[in-house]
């Protein structure tokens, strides 16, 4: 039970550090929060399915074109709702709530109800260490979150983007002045927020499928890992995301499964009482 | 200046708004209402084809008091709140003079509630839960299965009969869920089987941590309350962490197993998985079950497999046979006339209980098989003089 | 014309008296459902519009209301006027303490914190389904003996109008002047003097009890409570109307609760889009005509009367 319980809380930790890395990259760059961030975790997964089970596109380029278009997709968000508001944190904020929910109805009309999902990328299940029997495909979205966060981290501490990335964050101002297009740059890093988000989605689609609503509880995970981590951390998205993993599965098996999902929200109540920078956040507001 | 061009605005979009038409009435017009969207939204989808082609049935027979049979469908989402207003919208809005359908039974436990204070006959066809018919309302009756009705007569004694060592009950957080799976345990305790329960979200993707508790039960039956898509995250993620095939799964609800998506969803753990339903090719009790089934195929293009369409496709049978000796839409000679109903329908002949105190009470409860899927093919296990073959496991 | 102003409140209230006697029983409901509407969305713009916190917890206050009405009526049998009376004194508290905690925190926080507070709220009450009956719905009585629409349209009406007055007088007095300081400039408010932190909680305090008195009374009308009064959908629609409407408006959730039920009614008829239709409209008249529609009527009106 202990030793099932951590390994869920790994799989389910490493998936909301990739979905929470995409929301703190645009909170420390824009400082807006995007709230229609699960709807394209979910979107990625339509897509993947599309590419890959209706028009038979081998799995990973089915991923990869999906992960693109969902990319552009947060461009052009960018472009046409996020740049007007820009400085109105609570504009921004109320505008990706109605588009989360214009995403979630229009998924509805165009896929239905019923959850769809791209093919495995394998099959069966495998005995861990003799302790417990492990679905395959979930062990393959462990793997493949963690070299994707990996990634994200080379991305950002080892190329110029990421240097500029890292300037803007700690001082927009300063950025400016020292000659960085800040409009391009919120453009860019808002589009690579929702590729990562999209990048949880086809990982993780194939274990659980989409539906139009399932992104929700991903988006507010997401928030919850980010504040916990602390807002812009990249590093406190990694451990806030393995940590409510693990308090959550733990929590299900141990206390209670149908409050699974309330530790989460429990936790950002306190950190937001105690500790409002969060456990790796600068203390501003 | 501002407020008084807001009032007259509010006015006119009010004034817009309720200049409705009122279409003149050369139909007879009853209501169906059921899950289009929602975790159990394929059961709209079958309830759609039970409609259409008993339509053209009532209607091709010369229709309801001369007039064409019409059929308005309201959408419930599984969700109470919707079902009790989209019930109340099918009787003051579309004028329907009677409702059927439903598949939730947290819904129609709101709508029967509505159909007594509007006084318009209800037939449930298929929402399980004993409540509906116990409460004794005279506008409510029910033509298909009630929990204690399908555990007592089919998952009980098919348990029996295949002797099951120990057993484990979970069931979904509804009131199908939690009333068929305390029935199933107070079945199971008389006939002395040891089991387990435990209740489960109807909507959870995940049921690793709930697997692993039942795993360690050691159990060689687990009766699956879970009625939506939520059943095959179960049955796959039983298959992945080794519940079964030590274990028999069975489908206490059953559609979930026939619906399209199951294999896809489930891949190979679906076979061996066992369901309860009301129909298959070679148990048709009725001539009329034969004429749907050739219907069904010739309108679709393939063959039926949710029971779920066959069920409301009874329930119209029903509904245009009363009105039809009725002589009437009026709600009184309605229910009067449905009390008398003894019509051969798909599922053998439809006559309701007129017992007071029970759940019996304007119930007709069809016959329940238990099906397993061997190689993707439907074997009929329960009951036992029906079977076309042997448990695998 | 400021002589109009007198008399065109109590026209609309005279109007709003007569409207639905000659309808049938199916518009008086959207009526009603408008009505609540109306008070949630009201009750919403104090906070969003007027004092700049977008909450999310708004529809968990109206749930407040209605299950502390609900259980207490269904499981205790307290007379559900009571029960309306305890919602609403719920609701204000837990404003009250919600307000506070998030005194020290604005923005972002506040709305983080109100989402946290309306999703535990909401997985609460779907997991002790034996006190609430979670997604099952609780069957509660109805507020009068006899269940009539027309009655309850009055009942509903009556509430309406009791929480737009004290909006009204709330907004349009010194106390307003500062929630729109507070909302503008902060810093310079609070330096001539204007307590921005109490000016806050109050405003939560105030909007919640009215979310939980609204919520309480739809309770009673429906005789059904689920966990869909305490959702995000519900805090959607509030959060569409006061957008559509005008956010910072007096008359915007007012025009924006009704727009919105009707318009959605007459989408009813060509299929379940209701729900995407309005998302898209809101998108759309946030991003262009962030005043809303009272907004557009107003520039409309200037141009035409220079």
């Amino acid at each position: 039970m202990l030793a099932i319980s951590v390994m869920n809380g790994l799989v389910m930790g490493v998936i909301y550090a990739l979905a929470a890395l995409g929301v703190s990259l645009v909170v420390g760059i824009m400082n807006v929060i995007n709230f229609a961030h699960g709807e394209l975790y979910i979107l990625a997964g339509y897509f993947s399915f599309l590419f890959a089970s209706v028009l038979g596109l081998p799995v990973a380029p089915a991923m990869a074109l999906a992960v693109a278009l969902v990319f552009l997709f947060g461009l052009l968000i960018e472009r046409l709702l996020i740049r007007p508001t820009y400085g109105n944190d609570m504009y921004s904020l109320i505008l990706t709530f109605i588009l989360s929910i214009v995403l979630q109805n229009a998924f509805l009309l165009i896929f239905g109800p019923y959850p769809n999902k791209p093919p495995l990328w394998v099959r069966g299940a495998s005995d861990i260490f003799g302790l417990f029997s492990y679905g395959n495909q979930r062990l393959a979205a462990l793997l493949s979150g963690a070299v994707l966060i990996a990634a994200v981290f080379l991305l950002i501490q080892k190329t110029w983007f990421g240097r500029i990335v890292r300037a803007t964050s700690q001082d927009r101002g300063m950025a400016e002045w020292n000659g960085v297009n800040t409009t391009r740059l919120n453009m860019l890093s808002f589009g690579l927020g929702c590729a990562l988000a999209a990048a949880a989605g086809v990982i993780l689609s194939p274990v659980f499928p989409v539906t139009p609503t399932a992104g929700v509880p991903i988006a507010l995970t997401a928030f919850v890992v980010v504040v916990l981590g602390g807002m812009g951390s990249l590093w406190g998205c990694v451990v806030g995301g393995l940590l409510l993993g693990l308090v959550e599965n733990l929590g299900a098996a141990f206390v209670s499964s149908g409050y699974k999902n309330v530790f989460g929200f429990i936790i950002l109540i306190l950190v937001l009482l105690i500790r409002p920078a969060g456990l790796f956040g600068r203390a501003k507001l | 200046m501002n407020r008084k061009r807001t009032g007259i605005a509010i006015g006119l979009v009010l004034a817009l708004a309720f200049c409705g038409a009122a279409a003149a009435q050369d139909t007879v017009k009853i209501g169906v209402v059921g899950p289009r969207t929602g975790p159990a939204a394929a059961t709209g989808a079958a309830f759609d084809e039970g409609i259409k082609l008993a339509v053209d049935y009532v209607n091709g027979k010369g229709g309801v008091l001369g007039k064409k049979l019409e059929v308005a469908f309201e959408d419930t989402a599984g969700a109470p709140d919707k079902a009790a207003s989209g019930f109340e919208r099918l009787v003051t809005r579309d004028k329907v003079v009677m409702v059927l359908g439903e598949s939730h039974s947290s819904s129609a436990l709101a709508q029967i509630e509505v159909a007594n204070r509007l006084k318009v006959p209800f037939v449930v066809v298929e929402a399980w839960a004993d409540e509906i018919t116990a409460k004794n309302y005279r506008y409510v009756f029910r033509a298909g299965p009630s929990n204690s009705g399908v555990v007592n007569q089919t998952i009980a004694q098919w348990v029996k009969a295949e002797t099951f060592k120990r057993a484990y009950v979970i069931a979904e957080n509804t009131d199908w869920g939690i009333g068929i799976g305390k029935l199933t345990e107070n079945a199971l305790a008389k006939a002395g089987i040891p089991y387990e329960s435990m209740i489960t979200e109807r909507n959870s993707q995940d049921h690793y941590v709930e697997l692993t508790k039942i795993k360690a039960f050691k159990p060689d039956v687990v009766l699956a309350y879970i009625y939506g898509v939520g059943l095959h995250y179960f049955v796959a993620q039983a298959g992945e962490t080794g519940v079964s095939p030590k274990a028999v799964v069975l489908d206490g609800a059953g559609p979930p197993s026939l619906w399209p998506d199951y294999w896809k969803n489930v891949g190979d753990y679906g076979d061996l998985e066992c369901f309860v339903s009301s129909m298959h090719e070679k148990v048709e009790l009725t001539p009329l079950a034969k004429y749907f089934r050739e219907a069904y195929t010739k309108k679709f293009g393939k063959a039926p497999t949710d029971y779920k369409s066959r069920s409301i496709f009874d329930g119209i049978l029903i509904a245009a046979d009363a009105i039809n000796r009725a002589k009437a839409t009026d709600a009184e000679k309605l229910v009067e006339a449905l009390e008398k109903t003894n019509l051969e329908t798909t599922r053998g002949t439809a006559k309701f209980g007129l017992t007071k105190g029970g759940p019996e009470y304007h119930q007709w409860m069809p016959p329940m098989l238990v099906i397993q899927w061997q190689n993707k093919q439907q074997v009929v296990l329960y009951p036992t003089q029906a079977a076309t073959g042997k448990l695998k496991r | 014309m400021i002589s109009s102003s007198k008399w065109i409140g109590p026209a609309v209230l005279a109007g709003m008296c007569l409207l639905p006697l000659p309808l049938g029983i199916y518009p008086q409901h959207v009526l009603i459902v408008s009505l609540f509407y109306v008070m949630m969305a009201a009750s919403w713009n104090l906070l969003a519009g007027y004092t700049g916190q977008v909450s999310f917890g708004h529809a968990a206050m109206a749930g407040i209301g209605a299950y502390t009405s609900g259980i207490l009526a269904a499981k205790a049998g307290v007379n559900p006027w009571v029960g309306v009376a305890a919602g609403t004194l719920l609701a204000a508290l837990l404003g009250l303490g919600l307000g506070a905690l998030c005194l020290k925190m604005g923005g972002i926080y506040l709305s983080l914190t109100t989402l946290a507070f309306s999703q535990i709220l909401h997985i609460i009450i779907v997991n002790e389904y034996e006190v609430t009956r979670g997604t099952m719905g609780l069957q509660v009585p109805g507020l009068t003996a006899e269940y009539s629409k027309l009655t309850y349209y009055y009942i509903l009406l009556a509430a309406t109008v009791l929480v737009l007055f004290i909006l009204y007088r709330m907004i349009h007095s010194n106390l307003g002047l500062s929630f729109r300081a507070v909302q503008n400039d902060e810093t310079a408010a609070r330096a001539v003097g204007v307590r921005v932190l109490h000016l806050r909680v109050l405003a939560f305090t105030v909007a919640s009890a009215m979310a939980g008195f609204a919520g309480g009374l739809y309770g009673h009308y429906l005789l059904l409570i689920t966990p869909e009064i305490p959702s995000l959908d519900l805090q959607f629609y509030v959060l569409a109307m006061t957008v559509i409407g005008g956010m910072g408006s007096f008359v915007g959730p007012i025009v924006g609760a009704f727009a919105i039920n009707i318009l959605a009614e007459k989408i009813r008829d060509y299929g379940e889009y209701h729900v995407l239709v309005f998302g898209l409209i809101a998108l759309v008249v946030a991003r262009f005509a962030p005043e809303g529609l009272t907004g557009v009527w107003r520039s409309l009106g200037r141009r035409r009367t220079p």
